[in-house]
Protein backbone atom coordinates (compact mmCIF):
# COMPACT_ATOMS: atom_id res chain seq x y z
CA UNK A 1 0.00 0.00 0.00
CA UNK A 2 1.41 3.28 -0.91
CA UNK A 3 0.25 5.54 1.35
CA UNK A 4 1.75 3.53 3.97
CA UNK A 5 5.28 3.67 2.67
CA UNK A 6 4.47 7.85 2.12
CA UNK A 7 3.07 8.40 5.40
CA UNK A 8 6.12 6.54 6.85
CA UNK A 9 8.57 8.68 4.56
CA UNK A 10 6.81 11.96 5.87
CA UNK A 11 6.77 11.19 9.45
CA UNK A 12 10.25 10.10 9.73
CA UNK A 13 10.74 13.44 8.89
CA UNK A 14 8.19 15.08 11.54
CA UNK A 15 9.99 12.32 14.19
CA UNK A 16 13.21 13.79 13.48
CA UNK A 17 12.35 17.89 13.83
CA UNK A 18 11.58 17.22 17.43
CA UNK A 19 11.19 21.23 18.15
CA UNK A 20 8.28 21.59 16.11
CA UNK A 21 6.56 18.79 18.37
CA UNK A 22 7.25 20.34 21.31
CA UNK A 23 6.40 23.72 19.81
CA UNK A 24 2.64 22.47 19.15
CA UNK A 25 2.83 21.65 22.58
CA UNK A 26 3.75 23.53 25.00
CA UNK A 27 1.37 27.47 24.42
CA UNK A 28 -1.81 24.78 24.40
CA UNK A 29 -1.08 23.32 27.83
CA UNK A 30 0.68 26.42 29.03
CA UNK A 31 -2.92 27.99 28.07
CA UNK A 32 -4.54 24.98 29.26
CA UNK A 33 -2.87 24.87 32.58
CA UNK A 34 -3.00 28.93 32.94
CA UNK A 35 -6.75 29.15 32.30
CA UNK A 36 -8.56 26.76 34.58
CA UNK A 37 -6.54 27.91 37.52
CA UNK A 38 -7.95 31.34 36.71
CA UNK A 39 -11.14 29.69 36.65
CA UNK A 40 -12.28 31.12 33.09
CA UNK A 41 -13.62 27.93 31.84
CA UNK A 42 -16.93 26.26 32.64
CA UNK A 43 -16.40 26.67 36.56
CA UNK A 44 -15.36 24.32 39.03
CA UNK A 45 -18.17 22.01 38.18
CA UNK A 46 -16.97 18.30 37.33
CA UNK A 47 -18.58 19.23 33.61
CA UNK A 48 -16.58 22.40 33.38
CA UNK A 49 -13.64 20.74 34.06
CA UNK A 50 -13.94 17.81 31.59
CA UNK A 51 -15.19 21.09 29.31
CA UNK A 52 -11.99 22.89 29.58
CA UNK A 53 -9.95 20.02 29.27
CA UNK A 54 -11.38 18.27 26.00
CA UNK A 55 -11.27 22.27 24.26
CA UNK A 56 -7.92 22.96 25.09
CA UNK A 57 -7.01 19.36 24.11
CA UNK A 58 -8.64 20.33 20.53
CA UNK A 59 -7.22 23.59 20.63
CA UNK A 60 -3.91 22.18 20.98
CA UNK A 61 -4.90 19.62 17.94
CA UNK A 62 -5.69 22.57 15.57
CA UNK A 63 -2.68 24.29 15.95
CA UNK A 64 -0.42 21.49 15.34
CA UNK A 65 -2.47 20.40 12.07
CA UNK A 66 -2.37 23.94 11.06
CA UNK A 67 1.65 23.97 12.02
CA UNK A 68 1.72 20.85 9.39
CA UNK A 69 0.28 23.03 7.32
CA UNK A 70 3.41 25.80 6.97
CA UNK A 71 5.67 23.26 6.93
CA UNK A 72 4.32 21.40 3.83
CA UNK A 73 4.17 25.07 2.29
CA UNK A 74 7.83 25.09 2.94
CA UNK A 75 8.80 22.21 1.02
CA UNK A 76 6.94 24.17 -1.82
CA UNK A 77 9.95 25.68 -3.09
CA UNK A 78 12.44 23.01 -2.74
CA UNK A 79 10.86 21.26 -5.53
CA UNK A 80 9.26 18.31 -3.42
CA UNK A 81 5.23 18.47 -4.44
CA UNK A 82 6.16 18.40 -7.50
CA UNK A 83 8.45 15.73 -6.79
CA UNK A 84 5.24 13.61 -5.61
CA UNK A 85 3.25 14.86 -8.53
CA UNK A 86 5.75 13.26 -10.83
CA UNK A 87 5.92 9.88 -8.62
CA UNK A 88 2.83 7.22 -9.73
CA UNK A 89 0.87 8.26 -7.01
CA UNK A 90 -2.51 9.55 -7.09
CA UNK A 91 -3.46 13.46 -5.59
CA UNK A 92 -5.89 11.88 -3.25
CA UNK A 93 -3.35 9.68 -1.84
CA UNK A 94 -0.67 12.25 -1.23
CA UNK A 95 -3.42 14.69 0.17
CA UNK A 96 -4.49 11.83 2.44
CA UNK A 97 -1.27 10.92 3.67
CA UNK A 98 -0.02 14.03 4.22
CA UNK A 99 -3.16 14.89 6.20
CA UNK A 100 -2.59 11.65 8.16
CA UNK A 101 0.91 13.00 8.85
CA UNK A 102 -0.84 16.36 10.33
CA UNK A 103 -3.24 14.42 12.74
CA UNK A 104 -0.21 12.31 13.69
CA UNK A 105 1.66 15.79 14.96
CA UNK A 106 -1.77 16.13 16.53
CA UNK A 107 -1.08 13.11 19.09
CA UNK A 108 1.53 15.44 21.56
CA UNK A 109 -0.88 17.86 22.37
CA UNK A 110 -3.89 15.61 22.74
CA UNK A 111 -2.32 13.52 24.96
CA UNK A 112 -0.38 15.89 27.24
CA UNK A 113 -3.29 18.22 27.56
CA UNK A 114 -5.34 14.72 28.38
CA UNK A 115 -2.73 13.75 30.91
CA UNK A 116 -2.99 17.32 32.42
CA UNK A 117 -6.30 17.17 32.79
CA UNK A 118 -6.22 13.73 34.87
CA UNK A 119 -3.01 14.39 36.71
CA UNK A 120 -3.60 18.07 37.88
CA UNK A 121 -6.52 19.13 37.16
CA UNK A 122 -9.02 15.95 38.45
CA UNK A 123 -10.52 15.10 35.70
CA UNK A 124 -12.38 11.67 36.34
CA UNK A 125 -13.81 9.51 33.62
CA UNK A 126 -14.91 6.11 33.46
CA UNK A 127 -11.47 4.43 31.42
CA UNK A 128 -13.87 3.24 28.41
CA UNK A 129 -14.80 7.25 28.21
CA UNK A 130 -11.52 8.46 28.89
CA UNK A 131 -10.74 6.18 25.69
CA UNK A 132 -13.48 8.28 23.49
CA UNK A 133 -12.69 11.06 24.33
CA UNK A 134 -9.10 10.90 23.30
CA UNK A 135 -9.92 8.72 20.06
CA UNK A 136 -12.65 11.17 18.97
CA UNK A 137 -9.96 14.25 19.78
CA UNK A 138 -8.01 12.49 17.63
CA UNK A 139 -10.17 11.15 14.56
CA UNK A 140 -12.57 14.37 14.62
CA UNK A 141 -9.44 16.44 14.12
CA UNK A 142 -9.56 15.21 10.07
CA UNK A 143 -11.03 18.03 8.46
CA UNK A 144 -9.04 20.38 10.06
CA UNK A 145 -6.17 18.16 9.42
CA UNK A 146 -6.94 18.33 5.02
CA UNK A 147 -8.08 22.24 5.67
CA UNK A 148 -4.15 23.08 7.06
CA UNK A 149 -2.88 20.73 4.01
CA UNK A 150 -4.81 22.40 1.57
CA UNK A 151 -3.26 26.26 3.23
CA UNK A 152 -0.22 24.47 2.46
CA UNK A 153 -0.18 23.29 -0.70
CA UNK A 154 -1.93 26.81 -2.03
CA UNK A 155 -0.23 29.12 -0.27
CA UNK A 156 3.26 30.26 0.58
CA UNK A 157 4.64 29.96 3.96
CA UNK A 158 4.31 33.13 5.67
CA UNK A 159 0.43 33.20 4.03
CA UNK A 160 -0.25 29.40 5.37
CA UNK A 161 1.10 30.83 8.64
CA UNK A 162 -1.67 33.53 9.03
CA UNK A 163 -4.12 31.70 7.63
CA UNK A 164 -3.49 28.63 10.33
CA UNK A 165 -3.30 30.99 12.50
CA UNK A 166 -6.48 32.55 12.10
CA UNK A 167 -8.29 29.15 12.14
CA UNK A 168 -6.40 28.35 14.97
CA UNK A 169 -6.96 31.33 16.93
CA UNK A 170 -10.63 32.15 15.51
CA UNK A 171 -12.38 29.21 15.18
CA UNK A 172 -11.08 27.70 18.50
CA UNK A 173 -12.70 31.09 19.94
CA UNK A 174 -15.79 31.02 17.56
CA UNK A 175 -16.08 27.53 18.13
CA UNK A 176 -16.45 27.36 21.90
CA UNK A 177 -12.94 25.90 22.44
CA UNK A 178 -11.85 28.33 25.13
CA UNK A 179 -15.64 29.38 26.46
CA UNK A 180 -18.89 27.94 26.10
CA UNK A 181 -21.05 28.96 23.44
CA UNK A 182 -24.10 28.93 25.76
CA UNK A 183 -22.04 32.55 26.94
CA UNK A 184 -22.35 33.87 23.89
CA UNK A 185 -25.48 35.58 21.95
CA UNK A 186 -27.84 33.39 20.75
CA UNK A 187 -26.91 34.37 17.37
CA UNK A 188 -23.15 34.10 17.42
CA UNK A 189 -24.16 30.44 18.88
CA UNK A 190 -25.35 29.86 16.09
CA UNK A 191 -23.01 30.89 13.60
CA UNK A 192 -20.69 28.67 15.72
CA UNK A 193 -22.58 25.60 15.32
CA UNK A 194 -22.32 26.17 11.84
CA UNK A 195 -18.09 25.77 12.26
CA UNK A 196 -16.48 22.77 11.86
CA UNK A 197 -14.14 23.26 15.17
CA UNK A 198 -17.45 23.58 17.27
CA UNK A 199 -18.60 19.87 15.87
CA UNK A 200 -15.40 18.60 16.40
CA UNK A 201 -15.11 19.40 20.11
CA UNK A 202 -19.24 18.57 20.54
CA UNK A 203 -18.18 14.82 19.37
CA UNK A 204 -15.79 14.34 22.66
CA UNK A 205 -18.04 16.94 25.01
CA UNK A 206 -21.01 14.46 24.00
CA UNK A 207 -18.99 11.58 24.75
CA UNK A 208 -17.68 12.95 28.02
CA UNK A 209 -21.00 13.38 29.22
CA UNK A 210 -21.84 10.10 28.30
CA UNK A 211 -23.84 10.84 25.20
CA UNK A 212 -23.63 9.51 21.75
CA UNK A 213 -22.16 12.04 18.80
CA UNK A 214 -25.00 13.90 17.37
CA UNK A 215 -26.53 12.91 13.57
CA UNK A 216 -26.30 16.62 13.07
CA UNK A 217 -23.03 17.35 14.45
CA UNK A 218 -21.19 14.86 12.94
CA UNK A 219 -23.13 15.47 9.30
CA UNK A 220 -21.43 19.04 9.56
CA UNK A 221 -18.41 18.04 10.08
CA UNK A 222 -18.73 15.11 6.71
CA UNK A 223 -20.10 18.05 4.62
CA UNK A 224 -16.85 20.25 5.99
CA UNK A 225 -14.18 17.46 5.38
CA UNK A 226 -15.60 16.90 2.02
CA UNK A 227 -15.49 20.46 0.87
CA UNK A 228 -11.69 20.77 2.83
CA UNK A 229 -10.83 17.50 1.02
CA UNK A 230 -11.62 19.12 -2.14
CA UNK A 231 -9.56 22.15 -1.55
CA UNK A 232 -6.66 20.24 -0.77
CA UNK A 233 -6.71 17.97 -3.71
CA UNK A 234 -7.39 21.10 -5.96
CA UNK A 235 -4.52 22.64 -4.25
CA UNK A 236 -1.81 20.14 -4.49
CA UNK A 237 -2.52 19.56 -8.55
CA UNK A 238 -2.10 23.17 -8.90
CA UNK A 239 1.05 23.75 -6.76
CA UNK A 240 2.83 21.86 -9.09
CA UNK A 241 2.87 23.34 -12.19
CA UNK A 242 6.08 24.69 -13.12
CA UNK A 243 9.39 23.07 -13.72
CA UNK B 1 0.39 22.76 -28.91
CA UNK B 2 0.96 26.57 -27.56
CA UNK B 3 1.06 27.76 -23.99
CA UNK B 4 0.40 31.74 -23.28
CA UNK B 5 1.27 33.53 -19.61
CA UNK B 6 -0.49 36.49 -19.59
CA UNK B 7 0.88 38.23 -22.79
CA UNK B 8 3.93 35.98 -22.87
CA UNK B 9 3.37 33.48 -25.65
CA UNK B 10 6.27 30.81 -24.12
CA UNK B 11 5.31 27.87 -26.51
CA UNK B 12 3.70 28.87 -29.99
CA UNK B 13 2.20 26.47 -32.13
CA UNK B 14 5.24 23.58 -31.53
CA UNK B 15 4.65 20.17 -33.09
CA UNK B 16 7.66 17.91 -32.11
CA UNK B 17 7.73 13.72 -32.37
CA UNK B 18 10.15 11.80 -30.55
CA UNK B 19 11.03 8.47 -31.21
CA UNK B 20 11.18 5.87 -28.73
CA UNK B 21 14.66 4.80 -27.94
CA UNK B 22 16.26 8.27 -29.02
CA UNK B 23 18.31 10.55 -26.82
CA UNK B 24 16.88 14.05 -28.20
CA UNK B 25 18.45 17.39 -26.67
CA UNK B 26 16.13 20.00 -26.43
CA UNK B 27 19.15 22.98 -27.15
CA UNK B 28 17.88 26.97 -26.91
CA UNK B 29 18.71 29.75 -24.61
CA UNK B 30 16.99 30.97 -21.93
CA UNK B 31 13.44 31.89 -22.07
CA UNK B 32 13.27 29.83 -25.05
CA UNK B 33 9.98 28.00 -23.85
CA UNK B 34 12.12 24.66 -23.10
CA UNK B 35 10.90 24.33 -19.26
CA UNK B 36 7.44 25.32 -20.14
CA UNK B 37 7.56 22.73 -23.10
CA UNK B 38 8.57 20.27 -20.63
CA UNK B 39 6.00 20.85 -17.91
CA UNK B 40 3.17 20.09 -20.80
CA UNK B 41 4.96 16.58 -21.52
CA UNK B 42 5.18 15.71 -18.01
CA UNK B 43 1.48 17.46 -17.37
CA UNK B 44 2.21 19.67 -14.90
CA UNK B 45 0.74 22.71 -17.29
CA UNK B 46 -1.85 21.69 -19.88
CA UNK B 47 -1.58 23.19 -23.02
CA UNK B 48 -4.15 26.09 -24.24
CA UNK B 49 -3.89 24.74 -27.80
CA UNK B 50 -3.04 20.93 -28.75
CA UNK B 51 -2.57 18.03 -27.18
CA UNK B 52 0.24 16.15 -25.89
CA UNK B 53 0.41 12.24 -25.68
CA UNK B 54 3.21 10.78 -23.70
CA UNK B 55 3.50 6.62 -24.96
CA UNK B 56 0.14 6.57 -26.43
CA UNK B 57 -1.51 8.27 -23.32
CA UNK B 58 -2.31 11.00 -21.74
CA UNK B 59 0.71 12.28 -19.78
CA UNK B 60 -0.69 12.24 -16.43
CA UNK B 61 -1.76 8.43 -17.09
CA UNK B 62 1.48 8.01 -18.27
CA UNK B 63 3.48 9.34 -15.25
CA UNK B 64 0.57 7.34 -13.45
CA UNK B 65 1.81 4.13 -14.82
CA UNK B 66 5.38 4.94 -13.39
CA UNK B 67 6.35 5.17 -17.39
CA UNK B 68 7.97 8.56 -17.12
CA UNK B 69 10.82 9.85 -14.85
CA UNK B 70 11.63 13.20 -14.79
CA UNK B 71 14.20 15.34 -13.10
CA UNK B 72 12.91 19.41 -13.04
CA UNK B 73 15.55 22.26 -13.76
CA UNK B 74 14.99 23.79 -10.30
CA UNK B 75 14.74 21.77 -6.53
CA UNK B 76 16.59 20.49 -4.29
CA UNK B 77 15.76 17.51 -1.44
CA UNK B 78 14.21 17.61 1.61
CA UNK B 79 15.52 17.66 4.60
CA UNK B 80 15.03 15.09 7.57
CA UNK B 81 15.80 12.20 5.80
CA UNK B 82 19.40 10.12 4.69
CA UNK B 83 19.56 9.37 0.55
CA UNK B 84 18.80 6.13 1.28
CA UNK B 85 15.05 6.31 2.87
CA UNK B 86 14.56 8.61 0.01
CA UNK B 87 15.63 6.68 -3.03
CA UNK B 88 14.05 3.99 -1.26
CA UNK B 89 10.05 5.59 -1.00
CA UNK B 90 10.42 6.93 -4.75
CA UNK B 91 11.08 2.90 -5.89
CA UNK B 92 8.60 1.56 -3.58
CA UNK B 93 5.89 4.40 -4.89
CA UNK B 94 7.12 2.40 -8.78
CA UNK B 95 7.23 -0.71 -7.66
CA UNK B 96 3.25 -0.47 -6.60
CA UNK B 97 2.82 0.06 -10.64
CA UNK B 98 5.39 -0.81 -12.60
CA UNK B 99 5.09 -4.11 -14.55
CA UNK B 100 8.89 -4.49 -16.21
CA UNK B 101 11.55 -5.56 -14.48
CA UNK B 102 13.45 -2.64 -11.96
CA UNK B 103 16.40 -2.34 -10.64
CA UNK B 104 17.54 -3.06 -7.07
CA UNK B 105 18.23 -0.33 -4.58
CA UNK B 106 21.40 -0.99 -4.52
CA UNK B 107 21.73 -1.22 -8.42
CA UNK B 108 19.96 1.62 -9.25
CA UNK B 109 22.42 3.87 -6.44
CA UNK B 110 25.11 2.23 -8.49
CA UNK B 111 24.49 3.80 -11.76
CA UNK B 112 23.22 6.92 -10.02
CA UNK B 113 26.73 6.55 -8.78
CA UNK B 114 25.42 7.45 -5.51
CA UNK B 115 26.62 4.17 -3.45
CA UNK B 116 28.56 5.43 -0.99
CA UNK B 117 25.84 8.58 -0.28
CA UNK B 118 23.23 6.40 1.45
CA UNK B 119 23.44 7.35 5.06
CA UNK B 120 24.18 11.19 3.95
CA UNK B 121 20.84 13.30 4.93
CA UNK B 122 19.39 14.24 1.41
CA UNK B 123 19.94 17.95 2.11
CA UNK B 124 23.16 17.88 3.13
CA UNK B 125 24.70 17.12 -0.87
CA UNK B 126 26.97 18.94 -2.77
CA UNK B 127 25.29 20.22 -6.33
CA UNK B 128 27.06 17.33 -8.21
CA UNK B 129 26.19 15.09 -5.65
CA UNK B 130 22.27 16.32 -4.91
CA UNK B 131 22.11 16.04 -8.94
CA UNK B 132 22.83 12.41 -9.11
CA UNK B 133 20.24 11.93 -6.02
CA UNK B 134 17.65 13.47 -8.19
CA UNK B 135 18.53 11.58 -11.05
CA UNK B 136 18.47 8.50 -9.30
CA UNK B 137 14.60 9.77 -8.09
CA UNK B 138 13.55 9.91 -11.94
CA UNK B 139 15.06 6.85 -12.92
CA UNK B 140 13.90 4.66 -9.85
CA UNK B 141 10.68 3.33 -11.84
CA UNK B 142 13.31 1.82 -15.32
CA UNK B 143 10.62 4.65 -16.55
CA UNK B 144 10.47 4.33 -20.74
CA UNK B 145 10.85 8.11 -20.76
CA UNK B 146 13.04 9.91 -18.99
CA UNK B 147 12.68 13.90 -19.37
CA UNK B 148 15.81 15.89 -17.88
CA UNK B 149 15.45 19.83 -17.34
CA UNK B 150 19.34 20.94 -17.86
CA UNK B 151 20.33 18.43 -15.79
CA UNK B 152 23.99 19.78 -16.20
CA UNK B 153 23.16 23.42 -15.30
CA UNK B 154 25.50 24.71 -12.66
CA UNK B 155 27.33 21.82 -12.40
CA UNK B 156 31.31 21.37 -12.50
CA UNK B 157 32.73 19.21 -15.06
CA UNK B 158 33.51 16.07 -13.23
CA UNK B 159 29.71 16.21 -11.59
CA UNK B 160 28.74 17.11 -15.39
CA UNK B 161 30.95 13.74 -16.74
CA UNK B 162 29.38 11.79 -13.97
CA UNK B 163 26.14 12.66 -14.24
CA UNK B 164 26.17 12.08 -18.10
CA UNK B 165 27.93 8.16 -17.37
CA UNK B 166 24.40 7.66 -15.69
CA UNK B 167 22.09 9.08 -18.22
CA UNK B 168 24.31 7.37 -20.74
CA UNK B 169 23.81 3.82 -18.49
CA UNK B 170 19.53 4.46 -18.67
CA UNK B 171 19.83 5.71 -22.03
CA UNK B 172 21.61 2.28 -23.41
CA UNK B 173 18.81 0.35 -21.18
CA UNK B 174 16.61 1.07 -24.05
CA UNK B 175 15.09 4.33 -22.41
CA UNK B 176 13.96 7.30 -24.48
CA UNK B 177 15.67 10.17 -23.22
CA UNK B 178 14.55 14.04 -23.53
CA UNK B 179 16.87 16.64 -22.24
CA UNK B 180 17.33 20.39 -22.32
CA UNK B 181 20.44 22.51 -22.13
CA UNK B 182 22.51 25.71 -23.04
CA UNK B 183 25.29 24.36 -24.57
CA UNK B 184 25.65 23.07 -27.79
CA UNK B 185 28.61 21.40 -27.00
CA UNK B 186 26.39 18.93 -24.73
CA UNK B 187 23.70 18.46 -27.16
CA UNK B 188 26.24 17.57 -29.89
CA UNK B 189 28.32 14.99 -27.58
CA UNK B 190 25.30 13.12 -25.62
CA UNK B 191 22.15 13.75 -28.43
CA UNK B 192 21.07 11.42 -31.46
CA UNK B 193 18.88 14.54 -32.33
CA UNK B 194 18.70 18.06 -31.41
CA UNK B 195 15.80 20.31 -31.50
CA UNK B 196 16.45 23.69 -31.07
CA UNK B 197 13.99 25.45 -29.76
CA UNK B 198 13.98 29.38 -29.61
CA UNK B 199 11.07 31.73 -28.68
CA UNK B 200 8.80 28.74 -27.98
CA UNK B 201 9.28 27.67 -31.47
CA UNK B 202 11.27 25.06 -33.02
CA UNK B 203 13.93 26.70 -34.62
CA UNK B 204 15.83 23.74 -36.29
CA UNK B 205 15.48 20.05 -35.57
CA UNK B 206 17.88 17.75 -37.08
CA UNK B 207 21.24 15.63 -36.25
CA UNK B 208 23.94 16.98 -34.02
CA UNK B 209 26.29 17.38 -37.97
CA UNK B 210 22.81 18.91 -39.44
CA UNK B 211 22.38 21.20 -36.70
CA UNK B 212 26.23 22.16 -36.39
CA UNK B 213 26.16 22.86 -40.03
CA UNK B 214 22.89 25.61 -39.62
CA UNK B 215 23.98 27.28 -35.97
CA UNK B 216 27.39 29.09 -36.25
CA UNK B 217 29.81 27.92 -33.43
CA UNK B 218 32.23 30.69 -33.74
CA UNK B 219 32.60 34.26 -34.70
CA UNK B 220 35.62 35.57 -36.91
CA UNK B 221 36.12 39.54 -37.08
CA UNK B 222 38.56 41.49 -39.08
CA UNK B 223 39.00 45.19 -39.55
CA UNK B 224 36.34 46.31 -41.16
CA UNK B 225 38.84 48.33 -43.73
CA UNK B 226 39.96 45.13 -45.51
CA UNK B 227 36.99 43.33 -45.91
CA UNK B 228 34.05 45.94 -47.83
CA UNK B 229 31.87 42.51 -48.48
CA UNK B 230 31.50 39.98 -46.69
CA UNK B 231 29.20 37.60 -48.69
CA UNK B 232 30.48 34.76 -50.63
CA UNK B 233 32.75 33.74 -47.62
CA UNK B 234 32.66 29.42 -46.95
CA UNK B 235 31.03 28.55 -43.67
CA UNK B 236 29.83 31.98 -43.10
CA UNK B 237 25.85 32.43 -42.27
CA UNK B 238 25.51 36.10 -41.36
CA UNK B 239 27.59 38.79 -40.48
CA UNK B 240 27.31 42.22 -38.79
CA UNK B 241 29.54 45.45 -38.82
CA UNK B 242 30.30 46.90 -35.15
CA UNK B 243 32.41 49.87 -35.78
CA UNK B 244 35.08 49.55 -37.25
CA UNK B 245 35.09 45.54 -37.08
CA UNK B 246 32.90 43.11 -38.70
CA UNK B 247 32.01 40.02 -37.16
CA UNK B 248 31.05 36.80 -39.20
CA UNK B 249 29.64 34.01 -37.38
CA UNK B 250 30.74 30.60 -39.30
CA UNK B 251 29.72 27.51 -38.85
CA UNK B 252 33.56 26.19 -40.37
CA UNK B 253 36.07 29.00 -38.80
CA UNK B 254 38.47 27.23 -40.55
CA UNK B 255 37.46 27.26 -44.10
CA UNK B 256 36.40 31.40 -43.18
CA UNK B 257 39.92 31.95 -41.80
CA UNK B 258 41.58 30.30 -44.77
CA UNK B 259 39.29 32.50 -47.44
CA UNK B 260 39.89 35.55 -45.81
CA UNK B 261 43.91 34.91 -45.97
CA UNK B 262 43.47 33.50 -49.32
CA UNK B 263 41.62 37.35 -50.23
CA UNK B 264 44.38 39.04 -48.28
CA UNK B 265 41.57 40.57 -45.98
CA UNK B 266 43.30 39.44 -42.62
CA UNK B 267 43.99 42.70 -40.15
CA UNK B 268 43.77 42.16 -36.76
CA UNK B 269 41.51 39.07 -36.82
CA UNK B 270 39.88 37.17 -34.11
CA UNK B 271 38.25 33.75 -33.33
CA UNK B 272 36.22 33.24 -30.47
CA UNK B 273 33.52 31.03 -29.40
CA UNK B 274 29.92 32.24 -30.54
CA UNK B 275 27.26 32.97 -27.77
CA UNK B 276 24.58 30.55 -28.47
CA UNK B 277 22.17 33.39 -28.06
CA UNK B 278 24.02 34.71 -31.03
CA UNK B 279 24.14 31.74 -32.60
CA UNK B 280 19.77 31.33 -32.44
CA UNK B 281 19.47 34.79 -33.34
CA UNK B 282 21.44 33.57 -36.79
CA UNK B 283 19.18 30.63 -36.98
CA UNK B 284 16.30 32.03 -36.56
CA UNK B 285 16.57 34.64 -38.74
CA UNK B 286 18.09 32.79 -41.54
CA UNK B 287 15.07 29.88 -40.96
CA UNK B 288 12.15 32.20 -40.49
CA UNK B 289 10.62 31.68 -43.48
CA UNK B 290 11.14 28.02 -43.54
CA UNK B 291 10.05 27.60 -40.26
CA UNK B 292 6.69 29.81 -40.63
CA UNK B 293 4.56 26.97 -42.87
CA UNK B 294 5.50 23.95 -40.51
CA UNK B 295 3.91 26.15 -38.11
CA UNK B 296 0.96 26.87 -39.21
CA UNK B 297 0.23 23.55 -40.21
CA UNK B 298 0.73 22.02 -36.22
CA UNK B 299 -2.59 23.30 -34.83
CA UNK B 300 -3.70 19.16 -34.99
CA UNK B 301 -3.10 16.59 -32.15
CA UNK B 302 0.77 16.18 -31.45
CA UNK B 303 2.35 12.95 -30.48
CA UNK B 304 5.22 12.86 -28.02
CA UNK B 305 6.90 9.68 -28.01
CA UNK B 306 4.73 6.77 -29.42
Amino acid sequence: MMLVHYVRLELLRLLRDPGYLIMTLASPLTMYLVFTNLDLGGGTSADGAVYSMVGMAGFGAIGAVMTSGVSIAEDKPLGWIRQLRLLPLAPSQVVVGRALCAMAAAVPPIAAICLAGGLVNDVSMPPERWILVIVLLWLGIAPLAVLGVGFGYLLTAQKAQMAGLTVYMGLSLLGGLWFPISKMPSWLADVSRVTPVNRYGELSWQVAGGHAPTLVGTLVLAAWATAFTVFAVVGYRRSAQTV
Amino acid sequence: MSKSFGDVRAVRDLDLRLEQGRTVALLGPNGAGKSTLISMILGLRTPDAGTVRVLGETPERAVRAGRVGAMPQTGRLIGGVTVRELVGFVQRAHAAVTRGPMPSQDELMAIARISDLGGRRADALSGGQAQRVRFALAVAGAPDLIVLDEPTAALDIESRRELWAAIRACAERGATVLFSTHYLEEADAEADRIVVVDRGRIAADGTSDEIKRRVPGRTVSVDASVLPDPSGLPGVVSSEVDGRRVRLHTTDADATVLALAAAGAVRDLEVTGASLEQAFLTLTHAGAETAAPTAAAAAAAKEIVR
